[in-house]
């Protein structure tokens, strides 16, 4: 699937899109763009490009016939003005941020494309995460790398029990969803569009969650999958200090992984290992074809929430 | 600026050593997390019931005390203690193991799980004694009961247990496993099922009365409408006494009823599994799931082909819910209906708030409320309302999940919602436990609830 490059002009040319990476756990986005640019200048400049460019030389006694040469321009020499392709040819952005110890699907926009990370950006699609949490213990940054503050038992919680909250908490926040709507509650509009179903936010600000489900139960480990807008990953660990105190226990966060943002889902994203030229291009065109057809995950057209 | 650093640098050299400051989380030490107590929480037990209450306070319907006028502090609630804007925990109720509870016209009766002889306590208005006489001095017998006290009620046996409770504007009916069916309150219409005395004085009355059994029988379920009592026996028959100027007692006339008898129509041959009635209206289901209808048919509740508002006699509505499936639950408001299919699906008919939205105010066909209004989505696919309850003019479900929903005129915060605005179109009350059960009254709601652990 993946094409033979030829040119690097061509192949730089084409690197205008977004691209859907997996963020490794313990690495910021910064650095995984940072990684991806460099990447990217190093298979640019190893790929065959345009010969050097010939200086003209004109020598020889001004009162006499002149002798024209073609010499090596040297100003046009990689060896001597540095590499052919570097980091400031490209713009990269990120649709949504994932925090330093969330792993998982990141949009990126190369070039051209951060324009539609902004896009994608405002039009808020839903999240998807696979929150691991495990109970008997709670720490003060409610992740694992906080100091314990409080164990406790938790041989009393069963998976109904979980199932039985989980689901509270979800229609609790589906309850939210009309107050950040933005929509007047006494309206028929509301009323029109509250009953066909979900309800996207009017704004970035608060956190939204729309499905909340145990996956996983195996104490004390648990998963919990979450399908959200507007979260971030200190607010997921939160979630599960509050599961834990609901359930008369506590717990904290062992990880974090998004799988899925809106329609570009782990089956797309890019392991470190395949972090060059060939795959990301191959990537954005995947990409490219997802958004063409899905319109709404760039322009929504209404409140209601599509993806 | 320099100087002055250079100069501090001389004096106090270890004070200025460069320091590496790190903003990085240092990883814990598991030895520290060793030394930690294993804390233990409580746990409730399967067995445990939380009541939440809101709405209405000034009543004492909800049981609560009013903080003195005198002494209201900063943290006073919202200011105004006159209403409960929010689900609110019942003290009383986590002191007693409730098994049954009613509301009336601004007062509440609770029955709990007890061998002794106090099994029912009852707060709120106390016009018509309707729960119970409590004088602290003689013969001044309290009107107004702001926290719950014991009903006395002459049992024959202290192991009787008490199976059912019911309450109207001024009546409670009071259901027994082995004793038949108590009375108390106002009986102006009958509605205590005992002959009307017009010069009976109801306030201060210490008065129970007893039905043994109707027809025969023993009775299964009671229900009370305004000024009204239905009862149910065994055999799925009803009997209804009270007040009859809307037909609501069913028994073909529109004169009041004092001695329970039996609903004439076309429930004679039905076993009935339930009643229910807040006003004027009164709705019936049978044990394969049809619905039947009798009294006060103003806004088109009980549907007849002859022009009729008054339906002295009950009334099949088999063609009228034709295609809604098998109705598990029902519930008649002041001016409308409300039934819940197997399905788990809402209709609703009547005048008022429906829940269909500001601009459907009257509906004379049953009209299914969306489901996704109560929580029906792609995440949560088999959501399904189980139970449905009407106030005189909001409406409340509870679903599968144990979550409540309610709708409706927002009569003193009777909807829960935090606000009095009207609301229309259902909407979840926020309540931290799976709900059961709920009931509702003029200007206060009442949750049953089981504790999620």
């Amino acid at each position: 699937m993946v094409v033979k490059l030829r040119d690097a002009a061509l192949a730089y040319k084409t690197l205008n899109g977004i691209v859907c990476i997996y963020k490794p756990p313990g690495v910021p986005v910064r650095r995984v763009q940072q990684t991806i640019i460099t990447n990217l200048c190093r298979d640019l400049n190893a790929l065959p490009d345009r010969p050097q460019e010939k200086r003209i030389e004109i020598v020889g006694a001004t009162n006499a016939p002149m002798t024209v040469k073609l010499v090596p321009n040297y100003a046009d020499d990689p060896l001597i003005c540095g590499p052919r392709y570097i980091q400031d040819d490209f713009r990269c952005s990120w649709a949504t941020h994932l925090g330093l110890f969330t792993s998982g699907v990141l949009l990126l926009g190369i070039n051209d494309g951060t324009r539609l990370t902004y896009h994608i950006n405002v039009a808020r699609p839903t999240r998807a995460y696979k929150v691991h949490g495990q109970l008997g213990k709670a720490t003060d940054t409610y992740f694992w790398n906080g100091k314990t503050v409080e164990r406790s038992t938790f041989s009393h919680v069963t998976r109904e029990k979980i199932d039985r909250i989980v689901a509270h908490m979800q229609l609790a926040h589906q309850k939210t969803m009309f107050e950040l709507s933005g929509l007047h509650m006494d309206s028929q509009a509301t009323y029109e569009v509250a009953s066909q179903g979900l309800i996207r936010p009017a704004n970035s600000k608060l956190p939204v969650i729309y499905g909340l489900k145990c996956v996983h139960f195996d104490p004390p480990n648990f998963t919990l999958e979450v399908q959200a807008v507007n979260e971030y990953d200190k607010y997921l660990w939160t979630l599960v200090h509050d599961l834990g105190i609901q359930l008369k226990t506590s717990a904290y966060c062992t990880g974090l992984q998004c799988i899925r943002q809106g329609k570009f889902d782990l089956e797309l994203a890019l392991l470190r290992k395949h972090w060059k030229i060939e795959y990301l291009i191959d990537n954005m065109d995947r990409c490219r074809q997802i958004l063409e057809e899905n319109e709404t995950l760039l322009k929504p057209k209404s409140a209601q929430l599509s993806v | 600026m320099n100087a002055i650093k250079s100069s501090l640098y001389r004096r106090l050299p270890s004070l200025m050593v460069y320091r590496s400051v790190t903003t990085k989380k240092k990883i814990p030490d598991p030895d520290e997390e060793e030394q930690l107590p294993i804390f233990k929480y409580p746990v409730s037990k399967s067995s445990d019931r939380r009541v939440y209450v809101w709405g209405m306070a000034e009543t004492g319907a909800l049981g609560i005390h009013l903080p003195g006028r005198g002494k209201r502090g900063k943290k006073s609630y919202r200011n105004d203690f006159s209403l409960v804007w929010f689900p609110m925990r019942s003290s009383f109720c986590e002191r007693f193991d409730v098994t049954q509870i009613a509301c009336g016209y601004g007062f509440t009766v609770a029955a709990v799980k007890t061998d002794e002889q106090h099994k029912l306590f009852g707060t709120g208005i106390n016009t018509d004694s309707q729960i119970g006489y409590h004088a602290p001095r003689i013969g001044h017998p309290l009107e107004l009961l702001l926290s719950p006290a014991p009903i006395y009620i002459p049992y024959k046996s202290l192991e009787t247990k008490i199976t059912g409770l019911a309450a109207g504007r001024a009546h409670t009916v009071i259901l027994t496993d082995n004793e038949g069916v108590y009375t108390l309150g106002n009986n102006a219409y009958g509605q205590c099922g005992r002959k009307i005395n017009p010069k009976e004085e109801y306030r201060g009355s210490m008065v129970s009365y007893n039905i043994k059994r109707l027809g025969k029988e023993n009775i299964n379920y009671v229900c009370c409408g305004q000024d009204h009592t239905l009862f149910i026996t065994e055999s799925g028959r009803v009997y209804a006494c009270g007040w009859g100027a809307d037909g609501q007692t069913g028994l073909g006339t529109y004169d009041n009823q004092d001695i329970p008898a039996p609903v004439q129509g076309d429930i004679t041959s039905e076993k009935i599994v339930k009643v229910t009635s807040t006003v004027d209206c009164v709705l019936a289901i049978n044990d394969k799931g049809e619905l039947f209808g009798w009294g006060n048919s103003e806004y088109g509740q009980i549907p007849m082909t002859s022009k009729c508002d008054q339906v002295n006699k009950s009334y099949a509505l088999v063609n009228f819910t034709r295609g809604l499936g098998k109705i598990v639950d029902i519930a008649a408001g002041g001016s409308f209906c409300l039934i819940v299919n197997d399905q788990g699906d809402v209709f609703v008919w009547g005048f008022g708030l429906l829940g269909l939205g500001p601009n459907v105010q009257h509906s004379t066909n049953p009209k299914q409320i969306p489901p996704a209004l109560f929580g029906r989505n792609e995440f949560n696919p088999e959501s399904a309302v189980q139970k449905v309850a009407c106030g005189i003019g909001h409406l409340a479900a509870v679903t599968n999940n144990g979550d409540l929903y309610t709708w409706g005129r927002n009569r003193h915060g009777c909807l829960g919602l935090g606000h009095t605005k009207d609301q229309h179109f259902p909407l979840k009350v926020s309540i931290g436990a799976h709900v059961l059960d709920v009931k509702c009254s003029v200007d206060h709601t009442i949750a049953y609830c089981k504790p999620f652990v």
